[in-house]
């Protein structure tokens, strides 16, 4: 390789580096599958279950064929072995069979002229349900005399979907001789995510049968292996092209697959193009949900404030698929306990059918629920142990060296407390945590009376990529075009997080060119290699990684050529801007080498693949090693709870993420700004509530979430490793193997404000909550 | 269809006419009878404001507009804001700020700013915040979205007084 000149790299952190697609989004340019029209193109709408649970005696299309302006109604019937999908459990449908099983369950479909046509086709469809008991509870879900849910138990146990464990050493011993014990249950509800975007899916029947369909999901190889399976046709014959997504958060996975199937066959049956967007409605009672938890939690401690050992029992409502939801509670399992040191951990996690709508993938995937429980926990015994919870954490917490609870060392360091000291420091933490300790003692005062103030902090870790969860790899394509600019198509997606900035900035630092020579390709299947789902934050180390070692292999190509050229030794070669150098010459353009590599008959394009070190978890004993490495954070929040209107408000936030190297300053902050919005309406406002199995709200009307005056000012940091040369010893901690030592960050960063959001409540009020979102304060 | 009408309006500027249902919303009637996509359908009820345009320089949901309500008036959506000396200082300020990620609620976002920097040249962020309570955001948690229309508010002012 050559040597570039001067070590600090022209784009990695570079705070002036904007979005690939701004230009695009703010003109109103960007296409969405929603915003495409093709000539022909039919409506697709779907008909979906009104009720929680029934057996389907009657299902008849016929009648909807018979309405004028429809093209193609499909059922179960239209798909091979009537259409099952789901990954690790398959247990879904692309179209119920035999029964529904959640509110919004799609059970048919239609393709026709126009949109009032196809809800004509729907109304005519013809459908007689015979109503099954409903599991609205998740402890109903194993009583002896409980319908099973899904067509076969995947544990051989009714609704028991799937079970985890985690064991590291004898918490029962410590428990009995533990000085002071906290044994409290948390419950966190069902989260929407909301993305702005609906779900949608825009099929193209191709000649020779096959069929394009351009759809928002998050990982268009598995939309297409799940599309040509219950198709019957050839993957090669289904391509899959992700145009704009707008926002995902986790959620564009299943159900978008599931949209996918629907809209290709109606496509191939009708012959004609079909568009299928979900309305709002339809898509907050179709689309799954961040899955409801309970965290049962017993933590023991010494008088000295030094923890000893954690029990963690947890309940996951999977609802009426699994989706996710066995991967999220694996998830949530690994970090039930939290950030600590302890002697001996046990965690024992069951998945539940239920009939709420159902859960899967949500940013934070599992950890958000579980660290909530976790920091509400230690909040909890900090109080009983009459210590101030920011140092009881920090005496506590992980550090470089130490062992987490699943009893490995954590791997690469860990800068947890330097972020705890940071939101302590910058949040005044000490002087408003005594002033808001003697306004509640007090309770006097016009202001007191009126409202309380305050303050309240949270930590977590996040496991980074998939760890036990699958095999974590990521594939880049990347070719020099005639005109000099570079193609790169990436095996993972961007749907607003900004990886397509993230491996644009990648690609060209790496080569040393100037970052506009890069296109980022849309991910088609037709064109990118399979890099597993873009999940658990994994696009900028997976994903950008496999970037860096696609963009070096062209980089060793372009070096030999410029050698060549310069008739130097490739070692001699060194680089300034995009020019290569040679020992006697004139500098020589990026343009000259290219020019000469393809005289040389040099093929430069390459593709590339990385893969995360494997790692080993035993899933029968509950023991190994989860996770590749760890992020770290914390944050501090500051609330007032009127007593007026008994609502809390947040004052202000500070967050500190223990990141490695930022690669894309703003896109990062964007993340952590996002992720605390989505925290703060977890813990004030988000609610995603059955009752009997119906949802409660369809709607932004009542699913509020935050809006830009409910969102308070936010100081956040990354607490970065500090360039090697500086100086100045690293503060936060490197990823190993991470692209220029970054770690993940879009999911981790919202795990920790709606803990403390509601710490800052418990202080303010004197009233422990154990579930989300806060209460009304009445007093 | 026999009972469609006829509307003639000013579209970002241009006299336009084109023919809609009565029951069409201006929301449909901009992004399936004109294909002007960049307003956008994030919920169809008037709670989201991704599908903000200017009615007479008023900010509107239009999904809450009826097409046939346009008549004779003047709409401004997202693609009428940069003109051939270039972007609105606006859109300049939300790629400078970085203000969108997914940038589904970002046209909305702007043309909703817009109308508050056409009242309100110089607002306090608390205003801002305020003003753009109608417009949701599911990916930015705001805060830059609010830099990017102080940013641009200050660069609106200072061409004015130049
Ligand atoms: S689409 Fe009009 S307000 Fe949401
Ligand atoms: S940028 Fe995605 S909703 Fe605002």
């Amino acid at each position: 390789m050559a040597t570039p000149i001067g070590a600090s790299p022209t784009y990695v952190g570079n705070p002036s580096l904007q979005n690939v697609d701004g230009a695009d989004k703010i003109t109103g340019r960007a296409r969405y599958v929603g915003d495409m029209t093709v000539p022909g193109m039919l409506v697709g709408k779907v008909l979906r279950s009104a009720v929680p649970h029934a057996r389907i005696v009657e299902l008849d299309v016929t009648p909807a064929l018979a309405v004028a302006g429809v093209r193609a109604a499909i059922t179960h019937r239209d798909f091979v072995d009537n259409g099952p999908f789901g990954w690790p459990v398959r247990d879904a449908f692309v179209l119920a069979y035999r029964k529904v099983r959640y509110v919004g369950d799609p059970i048919a479909a239609v393709a026709a002229d126009t949109a009032e046509a196809a809800q004509a086709g729907i109304e005519a469809i013809r459908v007689t349900y015979e109503l099954l008991p409903v599991i609205s509870d998740m402890a109903a879900a194993l009583d002896p005399g409980a319908p099973q849910i899904p067509e076969v138990s995947p544990t051989g146990k009714g609704n028991l979907c799937a079970t985890h464990l985690l064991r590291n050493g004898d918490p029962d011993s410590l428990l009995a001789g533990g000085q002071v014990i906290l044994e409290a249950t948390y419950s966190l509800p069902h989260q929407e995510h909301a993305y702005l975007e609906t779900e949608g899916a825009l099929a193209i029947p191709e000649p020779g049968g096959g069929v394009t369909v351009y759809a928002n999901c998050q990982s268009p190889h598995i939309a297409r292996d799940t599309a040509a399976l219950v198709l019957g046709l050839e993957p090669s014959l289904v391509r899959v092209i992700q145009p704009f997504v707008g926002g995902a958060f986790g959620g564009k996975d299943d159900i978008v697959y599931q949209t996918t199937a629907q809209v290709a066959k109606l496509a191939l049956l009708a012959g004609r193009p079909v568009r299928l967007v979900l309305s709002r409605p339809e898509s907050m009672a179709a689309s799954y949900k961040r899955e409801s938890m309970k965290s049962r939690i017993t933590l023991a401690a010494d008088s000295d404030g030094t923890l000893r050992a954690a029990k963690v029992a947890i309940t996951v409502d999977s609802g009426a698929y699994a989706s996710m939801s066995p991967m999220t509670a694996w998830r949530a399992t690994m970090h039930a306990a939290g950030a600590y040191r302890y002697q001996a951990v046990h965690v024992d996690t069951q998945v539940l059918y239920t009939n709420n709508g159902y859960s899967g993938a949500f940013r934070g995937f599992g950890n958000t629920p579980a660290s909530a429980a976790a920091e509400l926990a230690i909040d909890e015994l900090a109080e009983r142990l009459g210590r101030d919870p920011l140092e009881f954490r920090l005496q506590n917490c992980l550090r470089s060296g130490d062992c987490t609870m699943t009893g490995v060392r954590t791997p690469g360091g860990a800068g947890l407390a330097a972020c705890l000291e940071w939101v302590r420091d910058r949040s005044d933490w000490a002087t408003k945590r005594a002033a808001y300790d003697e306004q509640r003692a007090v309770g006097a005062g016009v202001d007191s009376r009126r409202s309380r103030r305050g303050i309240g902090v949270a930590c977590y870790f996040h496991g980074s990529g998939l760890g036990g969860e699958g095999v974590d790899f990521a594939t880049a394509r990347l070719a020099v075009d005639a005109d000099y600019g570079i193609t790169l198509t990436a095996g993972l997606t961007d749907f607003g997080q900004g990886s397509r900035t993230v491996f644009s900035l990648l690609a060209a630092e790496t080569l040393g060119v100037r970052m506009d020579r890069i296109r980022v390709l849309r991910p088609d299947t037709q064109t990118a290699l399979d890099s597993g789902p873009t999940v658990a934050s994994r696009a900028s180390i997976v994903g950008g990684n496999a970037v860096r070692v696609t963009a070096q292999k062209i980089g060793h190509v372009l070096t030999l050529a410029a050698a060549d050229l310069l008739g130097c030794a490739p070692e001699r070669i060194l680089r300034s801007g995009e020019a290569y150098i040679g020992p006697a010459e004139d500098p020589i353009s990026f343009e000259a080498v290219v020019d000469h590599a393809r005289t040389m008959g040099l093929q430069l394009s390459a593709d590339g693949r990385w893969q995360v070190r494997p790692i080993e978890w035993d899933f029968e004993r509950g023991t190994g090693e989860p996770y590749f490495a760890y992020v770290f954070g914390a944050q501090v929040a500051e609330v007032e709870v009127s007593a007026v209107t008994g609502r809390t408000r947040v004052l202000k936030i500070w967050a500190a993420h223990d990141a490695g190297t930022i690669l894309y300053p703003k896109g990062a902050l964007g993340q952590m700004y996002g992720g605390i919005a989505q925290g703060l309406g977890y813990a004030l406002m988000e609610d995603f509530r059955f009752e009997a199995g119906m949802p409660q709200a369809l709607d932004f009307d009542r699913y509020r979430i935050p809006r830009a005056m409910d969102i308070p000012d936010i100081e956040g940091t990354y607490i970065q490793m500090l360039p090697v040369g500086t100086g100045q010893p690293p503060v936060g901690t490197g990823q190993p193997g991470g692209p220029y030592g970054a770690k993940n960050l879009a999911e981790p960063v919202m795990i920790a404000t709606a803990p403390a959001i509601a710490n800052a409540f418990a202080q303010a009020t004197g009233r422990r909550v154990r579930s989300m979102p806060l209460p009304l304060w009445n007093g | 269809m026999a009972n469609k009408i006829l509307v003639a309006a000013t579209i970002n500027g241009e006299p336009t006419e084109f023919l809609c249902e009565p029951q069409q919303s201006l929301l449909e009637g901009l992004r399936d009878v004109l294909g002007l996509t960049g307003a956008k359908e994030g919920c169809n009820d008037g709670n989201c404001g991704a599908c903000s345009v200017l009615l007479d320089g008023r900010l509107v949901n239009s999904c809450l507009v009826l097409a046939a309500e346009i008549q004779g008036r003047e709409v401004t959506s997202i693609e009428g804001l940069a003109t051939w000396q270039g972007l609105h200082p606006l859109q300049q300020a939300f790629i400078d700020e970085d203000a969108l990620q997914c940038g589904f609620c970002t046209p909305g976002m702007i043309i909703a700013a817009k109308a508050l920097l056409d009242r309100d040249p110089d607002p306090t962020e608390e205003r801002i915040r305020a003003w753009l309570s109608g417009n949701l955001c599911r990916c930015t948690g705001y805060d830059k979205i609010v830099r990017a229309v102080q940013a641009a508010a200050a660069a609106m002012r200072s061409e004015v007084t130049v």
